[in-house]
């Protein structure tokens, strides 16, 4: 058994870099790529945006230019507890702090020859002997250079852009046969044009030769600025303003860290606090809206089985199959309509999960002194999910107690009951102890099913009623293509599944004497 | 067989399992009355502190500042009559922060456009709720982007100027006075010396300095969009406490507005917080305006109070309100993301505004309500108007070429002028949006002053259409229904709109139809939004329909109409060279007179409806529902004004709506 455990736990850490591959693949090859869903936030274009600024901006924020490989593995080496090469440090309030990042040099270095890299000598101010006054004066200081870093990277990228779109201009002004080796979108990639010479611009007729040379002048000048203010930062970094994160295996080389979710594109946010605040409340809906599907759905399929084709068997199946047979979107708008309007019933709340002013109610419901019922959380909550839960459990009944009916009928037939009967066992014990029993392995089966279901939210429930769960929070990720949500969501799911399938095959050897994995 | 475990046992554990976690839930929840009571009891505090400054203002007030009358505030009759003798102080005011020689706009202290204490029923108190169609995902100036963000934003923060609602024309805020540079190369706004933030914090020169330099402009701030419409700023000068200069690199018309128009944020406030807090940060939002958060974290140990989404953004009345205060004593946001589920909220009472889709509107109006009820017009204001922040729909003609290869017949203007005379725009408007809408006549809003009120929309004309097509050479020459040009290619092309909403379906099918008969063959892609980007990226399409969003009464039309926006970064994506029309939009955009400019761009107007690089479709109404509860609720140029309105507690006295 724990031979087999653990082949099975080693087996899922291949499965989940699978999906996660798989998914990560699938965002990348969808039609405007990773990050698509960002330029046109929201589904709203404005003129004022600058478009392609802000998308130079979010290029190199994200790392959205480099090849998808190379994105995916980044991505995988911050989800990963094992970390390689420079820790992060962590300042007081939590957030981690890489190393300032690598500067792409400036491209057609072999037309206009880039300056050598700036030697920095560089003193930060280190703590170390110091105390808190220096101790936060080194932290200025190095919030200073970040600051100024990120500002000449930023210049720097602005600057490649321009240069790009210059020599876009000076290749037009060439003519063919050049121009066809400019992007479809007119822009110009410095690598298709190894072999163009570029003469003294004195001489060269191209009127836009100057221009380009101006540009690329230009762009060195703003490498320069930015390579040397990086490593003024990494200096600064290297001395450690803040403690390293995480927990040293081979100093410098190998350490374990807490993984990282990433931060959400469209939102700015953590992933995990995304996650953090939605999945409670599916949970909350989900934890009772289970056990309600449960508690009718098998008791209803024993007593169907055992009534074989009376009229509670007949009746039980025709009305769960017809709750099933009904949309939940069909359902949500009908309950809005007509239990939620006040112009009809108006019996629950529309929408959301708390009242207004929810927040300074009292846990349980009272009456004051003048008589005058007051709710409560509690109550106000479930009136508010009621809702949402009906809709999220008329549909389950039908598969559940099928299943369970289907199951037990199985049961009836085998010769252990026959004997049971024959030797006087109440009818009773014959249903609950030996038929019940011996039908719980397909119920297993689905119940692991749960695990799953619990974390990932209903969409459309989850958006009838606006809840924001984790339906909400993946559908919107989906919508604006925020690959770091969905991965999150992903990851987290596909390993919830494969664990609960492991149990599976567990409650089976427990529910089954026959299983054994040895 | 006894010690098996038994249905009683587990429901005995599930009975035990319940009851633990409702003790638990209600520990919790304790916890939280509690820190309510906390947070009730600090702003008590805050309060008392407030009220204290505010004393010794009153007290030292005088000594320091002998100009400036200090006038009760609050919702008393006469308190317009305070605000005047406010401004006639501010007038006697010595201008030695100005430059010398420049014209000098003054400004009273900011009243509303609609004094809500003179109308029938007037009272004080009273929450406004308004029902949002989505949920914004972060409440945090310049770094959100939703329109969500901004209806917030406009009511916590207030930015140096504002657009007047009546006449659309800037007018002061926090700026008492300004100079701007006749040149347009710089701007010097002085700050109203009563300025506060909602903490009585006053407002200063360093403040906006701060928010533009260290806050939008700080690289570590994730405020790239608005950051991005600031390139020509040069630099923010401080003058004196209340003085501030804005330079910029090139003398734009954009100048003033990019000058005046953004939201000055409390550096005090700000500073307390690191770059990523406030990147990450949901509900961080404090300004000098109206209303306030009501819970806003004082600092990085408290950033668990600050507002996140899923809750409702509760504002409540800025007490320390410098100007004339709101009658209303809060306002509040639900999102409800459903269609139906909005309306129904809204009709159950839990919103006072709601936001309807055209169908709505009208079926709402045309409903026979029961016996006894109330008709629903009469319980609610159902408003349409049109106002400067409407934007247009629009079909864009490829008038390059497509995707850098071959041009399309759309190169040519009369085909272009021909497209839009077949297109029978008022019926689109009666079938595709249920009647809501004006048929749209060219890029400026038409209630701004750039839009010229003789420049009409092409009218629905196939004749002419026809007539058109044939100067250009599209003929039917083999008599198969399908005109033809010389060579004898059929003229066919492809109309690219995004999937997943029924009006831009049924948009297609009707243009489809319309041009069908004229015997040009329309095929349809529709292609998700998310490639929308990359496909006006790359100029690949005939025709695609989309539509421009607008915010303000002119924005700068460089960015889509000028040739030079045809590369790769700007919007023109339609290949539109015209060289008159860069000729206009460069005059323009450098014309610093008000009045001349608008001719510009009246000229420009009037170009573009004669080329037709679009055809313009529709433009989009407000429609709004609002409770008859609440009072002053006016249309104005500029949307509506939630700090006039009030909530009445009479019943009987229903106050008239106005516009619509």
């Amino acid at each position: 058994m724990v031979n087999y455990l653990i082949r099975r736990l080693c087996l899922m850490v291949p499965t989940v870099l699978g999906i996660t591959f798989m998914v990560f693949m699938l965002l990348a090859l969808a039609p405007g790529g990773i990050g698509a869903g960002l330029a046109v936030s929201g589904g709203q274009m404005s003129d004022t945006s600058k478009a392609a600024q802000m998308q130079a901006y979010l290029e190199d924020r994200y790392g959205l230019n480099d090849p998808v490989v190379v994105q995916y593995l980044r991505w995988l080496g911050r989800i990963s507890p094992v970390k390689f090469g420079e820790r992060d440090l962590r300042t007081p309030i939590g957030d981690r702090v890489s190393a300032p990042r690598e500067i792409v040099e400036p491209p057609m270095g072999w037309a206009f020859p880039v300056p050598p890299k700036p030697e920095v000598v560089f003193t930060p101010i280190v703590a170390a002997s110091g105390g808190a006054d220096q101790a936060s004066e080194q932290i200025v200081e190095f919030k200073k250079l970040q600051r100024e870093a990120e500002g000449a990277r930023r210049a720097y990228i602005g600057s490649v852009r321009f240069f790009k779109d210059t020599l876009a201009d000076y290749v037009r002004e060439k003519g063919a046969p050049w121009t066809s080796r400019l992007e479809p979108k007119g822009g110009a990639e410095p690598d298709k044009f190894r072999d163009l010479e570029f003469g003294d611009p004195a001489k060269d007729a191209n009127p836009k030769a100057a221009a380009l040379k101006e540009a690329a002048a230009d762009m060195h000048l703003k490498w320069a600025k930015a390579e040397e203010t990086r490593q003024r930062a990494l200096i600064a970094f290297r001395a450690k303003p803040y403690p390293e994160s995480g927990i040293p295996i081979i100093p410098g080389v190998v350490s374990l860290d807490t993984p990282d979710l990433g931060v959400a594109f469209s939102k700015n946010r953590p992933v995990w606090d995304l996650i953090a605040t939605a999945l409670p409340v599916t949970l909350l809906i989900n934890a009772i809206a289970f056990p309600i599907s449960y508690l009718v759905a098998i008791p209803t399929g024993i007593l169907a089985s055992v009534r074989r084709g009376g009229w509670f068997d007949v009746g039980s199946g025709l009305a769960f199959l017809s709750l099933y047979s009904i949309p939940t979107v069909l359902a949500g708008v009908f309950a809005i309509g007509f239990l939620a309007n006040k112009q009809y019933l108006g019996l629950f709340p529309v929408s959301g999960l708390h009242a207004s002013g929810a927040e300074s109610y009292t846990f349980l419901p009272y009456f004051d002194d003048a008589g005058t019922w007051h709710e409560g959380w509690l109550v106000d909550t479930l009136w508010h999910i009621a809702l949402p839960i009906l809709c999220l459990v008329y549909t389950s009944f039908a598969v559940l107690s099928k299943q369970t009916r289907a199951a037990m009928l199985e049961n009836f037939n085998a010769d252990y009951v026959r004997t049971a009967k024959a030797k006087g066992v109440s009818r009773k014990d014959v249903v609950m102890r030996h038929v019940f029993r011996n039908s719980l392995l397909p119920l297993i089966t689905m119940f692991v099913g749960i695990f799953p279901a619990m974390l990932a939210g209903s969409v459309v429930i989850e958006r009838i009623f606006t809840i924001p769960g984790m339906g909400s929070l993946i559908l919107e990720a989906i919508d604006l293509r925020d690959r770091e949500i969905i991965l999150a969501n992903t990851f987290m799911i596909a390993c919830v599944n494969l664990l609960a399938l492991l149990l599976a095959d567990i409650l089976y050897a427990v529910a089954d004497p026959r299983v054994s994995y040895e | 067989m006894n010690n098996r475990f038994g249905i009683k046992d587990f429901v005995t554990i599930l009975l035990l399992v319940v009851v633990l976690i409702a003790v638990l839930l209600s520990m919790v929840q304790k916890t939280r009355m509690e820190l309510a009571l906390e947070a009730t009891r600090s702003k008590l505090g805050e309060i008392e502190q407030q009220s204290l400054q505010l004393q010794r203002i009153v007290e030292k007030g005088f000594a320091e500042r002998p100009t400036v009358v200090v006038q009760p505030t609050g919702n008393a009759a006469g308190s317009s009559g305070g605000a005047n003798a406010g401004a006639s102080g501010a007038a006697v005011a010595n201008d030695a922060w100005a430059r010398p020689g420049v014209k000098i706009e003054r400004w009273p202290m900011p009243t509303p456009a609609s004094d809500p204490s003179k109308m029938p029923g007037f009272a004080v108190g009273g929450e406004f709720v308004e029902l949002f169609e989505a949920q914004p995902a972060k409440l945090v100036p310049f770094i959100s982007g939703d329109v969500y963000y901004t209806r917030v934003l406009e009511r916590v923060c207030e930015p140096l100027a504002t657009f007047d609602p009546k006449t659309l024309k800037l007018k002061g805020q926090l700026a008492d006075a300004w100079q701007v540079d006749p040149d347009g190369l710089w701007v010097r706004a002085h700050i109203n010396p009563r300025a506060r933030f909602s903490d009585g914090s006053p407002v200063t020169s360093e403040d906006v300095r701060w928010t533009y330099v260290d806050y939008v402009l700080n690289p570590l701030i994730e405020a790239e969009r608005t950051r991005s419409t600031m390139d020509n700023l040069k630099e923010v000068k401080v003058i004196d406490d209340l003085t501030v200069e804005f330079i910029f690199k090139e003398p734009l018309f954009t100048n003033a507005i990019n000058a005046l128009g953004l939201a000055i944020l409390p550096k005090a406030y700000y500073a307390r917080f690191e770059p990523t807090q406030v990147n990450q940060g949901t509900g961080l939002m404090m300004g000098s305006g109206p209303f306030r958060f009501e819970r806003l974290p004082t600092g990085p140990d408290d950033l668990d109070s600050q507002w996140t989404p899923g809750q409702d953004v509760v504002l409540v009345r800025n007490e320390a309100y410098w100007a004339e205060k709101p009658s209303l004593a809060g306002m509040r946001f639900k999102s409800i993301k459903d269609d139906l589920g909005r309306l129904v909220a809204y009709r159950n009472g839990e919103g006072s505004m709601m936001l309807p889709t055209s169908p709505q509107f009208n079926s709402v109006l045309k409903e026979v309500p029961k016996e006894g009820e109330p008709r629903f017009e009469e319980v609610n204001y159902a408003l349409k108007w049109v106002n400067m922040r409407c934007g247009y729909t629009f079909i864009a003609w490829q008038c390059g070429p497509r995707a850098g290869k071959e041009s399309t017949p759309f190169a040519d203007k009369r085909v272009r002028r021909a497209m839009t005379h077949l297109l029978d725009r008022e019926k689109m408007i009666r079938d595709i949006w249920d009647g809501i809408g004006i048929v749209s006549k060219g890029p400026m809003n038409p209630e701004s002053p750039a839009s010229d009120p003789a420049t009409k929309p092409l009218a629905f004309d196939p004749e002419k259409a026809k007539a058109l097509l044939a100067e250009a050479g599209w003929k039917d020459r083999n008599g198969d229904g399908v005109l033809e040009n010389e060579n004898g290619d059929p003229f066919e092309f492809e109309y690219t709109y995004a999937t997943g909403g029924e009006i831009a379906e049924r948009l297609a099918r009707f243009a489809k139809d319309s041009f069908a008969k004229a015997g040009i063959v329309m095929t349809t892609r529709p292609v998700d939004w998310s490639r929308y980007q990359e496909i006006l990226k790359l100029r690949d399409f005939d025709a695609i329909t989309l539509a421009w969003g607008n915010n303000a009464p002119e924005s700068d039309p460089r960015q889509i109409w000028h040739s030079e926006s045809t590369k790769e970064g700007g919007d023109n994506f339609i290949q539109w060279r015209s060289a008159d029309g860069d000729a206009l939009i460069e005059k323009g955009r450098r014309t610093m007179d008000e009045a001349e400019r608008m001719q510009v761009w009246r000229e420009l107007e009037a170009l573009i409806a004669e080329e037709q690089p679009y055809t313009f479709v529709r433009v989009a109404p407000w429609l709004r529902f609002v409770k008859r509860e609440f009072g002053n609720v006016n249309t104005y140029r500029t949307g509506l004004e939630p700090q006039e309105f009030f909530k009445t507690t009479s019943a009987t006295a229903v106050p008239a709506p106005s516009g619509g």
